[in-house]
């Protein structure tokens, strides 16, 4: 990119036109980077990745995938309020989470339950962020699927609102440029936040101060309801990037290993000082929006079997069957152990009850003021009289 | 054996009962866990509910195209040994405090997921920071063993996330159950002595939803006629005093007036389809239907219902009589289905013997015309010039004026005033 050059041409009137970016970025911002193909036969580069990350990410897509079956399950029983699905996105989700360092930071949109998982949060403190019980690290404050993690694993809350993660992980990875820190802040947003105040304001801070961040756009065709192609009337996510000042590639985000080698590529020169970098994944939600949604009412079956045939889990299995990594009863093994891992997490959590009632008015000032123990006080008369 | 309850949920943020579009399961059939059971529509979304447990499918509770409220039990299952029969959920006191954050730190131990990364793993400092630090002074220490109390299931609230003497004392509250809240506390609102909340939402929100949507979008024009009824009241005590001897073919034993109004209704519409109709604002159009499909608002406990005689013009009053009087049953006894309560093309609303004088009725959108039915009562009338005592009934027809012009409908009006004022075709005649 010729960032020095767009500068120099503002104000200078004598060359008002400058070149700003070269054919070259825009074609990985309109093409489509794709290392497997949708049978799973690699049409890319092969990476070179050890055989062990292969089946971690194998293993992390999966788990994704089967939290998201159970989770549904408990929902539609009546044991959780609410659950949004990642299905169809695993591939973006985990292969982006996966070219990260522990030291680096994720800062989630709505569907990176599989980051938190794959960056070592405890499949049971999601559970119990589900249920909001009494082990919940939010204390039951949260929304189901907006879970918080400890510090150490910097992995930020989820925010319902739309793209206003954007700002904070542009203002994150401000301080870690300032600081001279080498961590890198890994964004997650979806392709309709793209349409949102948030996203340019994140998005050009990032690119004017060079700071180390990776946007990563989840184009899932679908913000609720809301079609991709009524959200931008660009050729692309990833080239808005360009007229940002950063590059943007644009790359098959049901191909995992597509998705981790551009946000390594990312990473890497986002760390060595060469700013921000965005992506767009190209994938699909396959579920609803969410537990409380019905697709079929503003999406055809047809545009669904579309998508089928791409889907990530399947094709990543096949590349790991035809090279001998993982073979059918590989996978087999990876989802019983999941699924006992989820079903110990669900025995666990549900008989827990739901934090004490103190804690609604605990951790906003250092010490609960008069007023809101007197409010704990009447609360807890009436719960007694009861 | 042992007879779980399945409760329906709030399956969508909010709902308040569901509709069952399709048992998925026999009774008596074999459940596995998660199997799906029944698809379920709510106003949000129709979705799959899956088996809460394993066992065999006990009693379904609701037949397809009823309403099942939420939290009343859908479906039972059978399941093996009792001590399972009760919901999951058990008091938080039967958890001895620390033993689930043990079981939390099991739980990722035999996750190796963080072991295997071509970057830099969490170290194991990390990793123990991951599954929280214990930060707390030596007195909470000791206050934690005194309690019992395992340091490493707590969140501190004191600075850092220390964990305080108090959060100590909570925890060891909530172990013992004292903490344990399950319902929010009722909330204070400023009241006057004697009033009554009743929940607006359901049926009742629906009922307000559609009339409002009509109210909004279609110019109500009300047009109001007298007819005299006499020879139908005639007419009426004749047949069934007939009938009271042989009932009808179709096992009617006595009548009312409504199927008589349903019958004069309906051939008036064949001829002024334009009341038949409805207007599509998206596309465009008044689609003026190919039946008549005779609506007829109902007052019930629920709310206003509209249960439908289909092709009322094609019936009989014999048959019109004895659709209304199965409609009636299925409603009462909560059988009818969805189609049997929407589909209509037009609709009439009486309030049967209360009747009153006039009724300004609201459409039922998106029809075009609603027909209110009045109370029929001896009268002074004058007839060749004499006052003499008839039994009269006001007519009310209220029609978007935007479809229908007031011509049309007074028109309508006196070509069902004609049927019902020289009613002996209208017994006989079935088309």
């Amino acid at each position: 990119m010729a960032l020095d050059k767009i500068r120099a041409g503002m104000g200078d009137v004598e060359s008002p036109s400058v070149e700003v970016w070269s054919d070259e970025d825009e074609a990985r911002a309109r093409g489509l980077l794709q290392i497997l193909g949708p049978d799973g036969k690699l049409v890319g580069a092969a990476p070179t990745l050890e055989p062990a990350l292969l089946r971690e990410l194998h293993r992390g897509m999966l788990r994704a995938r089967v939290l998201d079956e159970k989770m549904l399950n408990l929902q539609r029983q009546g044991r959780i309020a609410f659950y949004a699905e990642s299905r169809g996105q695993e591939a973006a989700v985990i292969g982006a989470a996966a070219a990260l360092e522990a030291r680096d930071y994720v800062v989630p949109a709505h569907r990176e339950l599989g980051a938190a998982l794959y960056r070592g949060l405890p499949l049971a403190a999601i559970v119990a962020q589900l249920y909001g019980n009494a082990h919940d690290i939010g204390r039951g404050r949260q929304m189901p699927v907006h879970p918080s993690a400890p510090r150490a694993l910097n992995f930020i809350p989820p925010s319902s609102c739309v793209a206003t993660q954007l700002p904070h992980a542009a203002g994150l990875a401000w301080a870690a440029k300032m600081r001279k820190d080498p961590v890198v802040v890994l964004a997650y947003l979806g392709e309709g936040a793209t349409s949102a105040e948030d996203f340019h304001s994140g998005i050009n801070f990032a690119a004017v101060y060079r700071v180390p961040a990776v946007f990563v756009c989840e184009n899932n065709q679908w913000a609720i309801s809301t079609p991709a192609s009524r959200q931008t009337a660009s050729a692309t996510f990833a080239i808005k990037a360009l007229a940002y000042g950063m590059p943007g590639v644009r790359v098959d985000g049901n191909d995992v290993l597509a998705v981790h080698a551009a946000v390594r590529e990312a990473a890497d020169r986002a760390r060595s000082g060469g700013g921000p970098t965005l992506i767009e994944a190209v994938t699909y939600r396959a579920g609803a929006h969410s537990s409380s949604d019905d697709p079929h009412r503003y999406r055809s079956e047809a545009d669904e079997a579309g998508w089928a045939d791409k889907e990530p889990l399947r094709r990543f299995g096949a590349h790991l069957a035809a090279t001998g990594v993982l073979d059918a009863a590989g996978v087999a093994a990876q989802r019983a152990a999941i699924e006992a891992e989820i079903a110990a997490a669900v025995e666990a959590e549900e008989s827990v009850g739901p934090p004490p009632l103190r804690s609604l008015i605990e951790n906003v000032y250092s010490k609960p003021s008069a007023a809101l123990e007197e409010q704990l006080a009447d609360l807890e008369r009436v719960r007694a009289g009861r | 054996m042992a007879t779980y309850e399945f409760k329906l949920p709030d399956i969508g943020e909010g709902v308040v009962e569901g509709e069952v579009v399709r048992w998925l399961v026999k009774e008596g059939d074999p459940l596995k866990l998660d199997q799906p059971m029944v698809e379920i529509m709510t106003d949000k979304a129709t979705v799959e509910i899956p088996a809460p447990r394993a066992g065999k499918v006990g009693k379904r509770m609701f037949a397809e195209g009823q309403l099942c409220p939420v939290g009343k039990v859908l479906i039972t299952i059978e399941i093996d040994g009792d001590a399972e029969a009760k919901p999951a959920a058990k008091p938080a006191a039967t958890t001895p405090a620390g033993t689930a954050t043990a079981r939390v730190a099991a739980t990722a131990s035999a996750a190796p997921g963080l072991a295997v990364r071509s970057t830099a793993p969490l170290s194991p400092a990390a990793r123990a920071r991951a599954l929280g630090p214990v930060l707390a002074t030596p007195a909470t220490r000791k206050l934690a063993r005194e309690l019992g109390v395992d340091l490493r299931g707590i969140f501190g609230t004191g600075p850092a996330s220390r964990i305080t003497s108090d959060d100590v004392r909570n925890h060891a509250a909530l172990a013992r159950g004292a903490g344990g809240p399950a319902a929010p506390p009722p909330i204070a609102i400023a009241r006057e002595a004697g009033d009554v909340a009743v929940p607006f939402r359901g049926l009742r929100r629906r009922i307000a939803e559609n009339l409002s949507r009509s109210k909004r979008s279609a110019a109500h024009f009300l047009y109001v006629e007298e007819v005299d009824c006499t020879e139908l009241v005639a007419l009426r005590e004749k047949v069934n005093a007939a009938l009271a001897k042989t009932p009808h073919a179709t096992g009617v034993r006595k009548v009312t007036f409504l199927p008589f109004i349903v019958k004069a209704t309906a051939y008036a519409l064949r001829k002024f389809p334009q009341l038949n109709a409805a207007l599509d604002e998206a596309a465009g159009e008044i689609v003026q239907r190919g039946h008549v499909h005779m609506g007829l608002a109902t007052n019930t406990e629920a709310g206003l219902i509209v249960p439908v005689v289909r092709d009322a013009d094609k019936k009989s009053v014999a048959e019109i009589s004895k659709e209304i009087d199965r409609l009636a049953e299925a409603t009462r006894t909560n059988k009818a289905t969805r189609e049997e309560l929407s589909g209509s093309t037009f609709t009439i609303t009486s309030l049967g013997q209360l009747g009153g004088v006039l009724a300004a009725a609201i459409i039922n959108h998106p029809e075009v015309a609603i027909m209110g039915v009045h109370k029929i009562s001896k009268k002074p009338a004058v007839r060749d010039g004499a006052i003499v005592i008839r039994d009269l009934m006001n007519l009310s027809i209220s029609v978007d004026h935007r479809v229908v012009d007031g011509f049309d409908a007074a028109r309508f009006i006196a070509a069902v005033k004609e049927g019902l004022e020289a009613p002996s075709g209208l017994w006989q005649e079935k088309v």
